[in-house]
């Protein structure tokens, strides 16, 4: 999440909204916004709906795996990436400016 | 008649021991596989699915109210404090 947040400039720049999601409590991301200086919003999936709906829910573990879903002005989706391949934000960058430089050429 | 009862009643009760055998040849259960991180089953095309969710700001974001007015990353994390 630290490297999201040191590149939100970035996603900013592109015209990009970007949340994190976890299956956390809101008071628990609260607490884990504050202590990485987090300045976007994170979800709360409590009820695990979303995960679910994302095929990242984790039966055995009870959460969510980690992943990034870059998802366009047309609510379709960019861009996928999990595991540890969703730790470096560089890929979900570079597809939201993809994104922007294709509604600037159209 | 008689015969032919007594000829089926022997048949059922050849066929009921038969099932009531345990099968010799029965291999051991396969061992159960590692358990695998789920892969969604969402692709690059496919339209996201929306959600009405409450975040860390005190605002409920739905995702279809972004639709025409900005692209969404969603950085979905394991649990809050493992780090990443």
């Amino acid at each position: 999440m630290k490297a999201y947040q040191a590149d939100i400039a970035k996603f900013d720049a592109n015209d990009t909204q970007i949340f994190g999601i976890s299956v956390d409590s809101v008071p628990a991301n609260r607490e884990f916004a504050k202590q990485n200086g987090l300045t976007f919003p994170l979800l709360s999936d409590f009820k695990r709906t979303v995960v679910k709906d994302y095929g990242i829910f984790n039966e055995e573990g009870g959460y969510g795996n980690r992943a990034t879903f870059v998802i366009d002005k047309d609510g379709v989706i960019q861009h996928i990436k999990e595991g540890s391949e969703a730790i470096d934000p560089t890929s979900a960058e570079d597809a939201c400016n993809i994104l922007t430089h294709k509604k600037a050429t159209q | 008649m008689i015969k032919t009862a007594f000829s089926f009643f022997f048949l059922l009760a050849a066929v009921s021991i038969a099932a009531a055998q345990p099968t010799p040849t029965q291999t051991p259960a396969p061992a159960k596989p590692a358990p695998q991180a789920p892969h969604t089953n969402l692709k690059v095309g496919q339209a996201a699915p929306d959600f009405t969710l409450r975040a860390t700001d005190g605002k409920t974001y739905k995702l279809s109210d972004f639709k025409s007015k900005k692209s969404v990353v969603l950085a979905f994390y394991v649990l809050a404090f493992t780090g990443g």
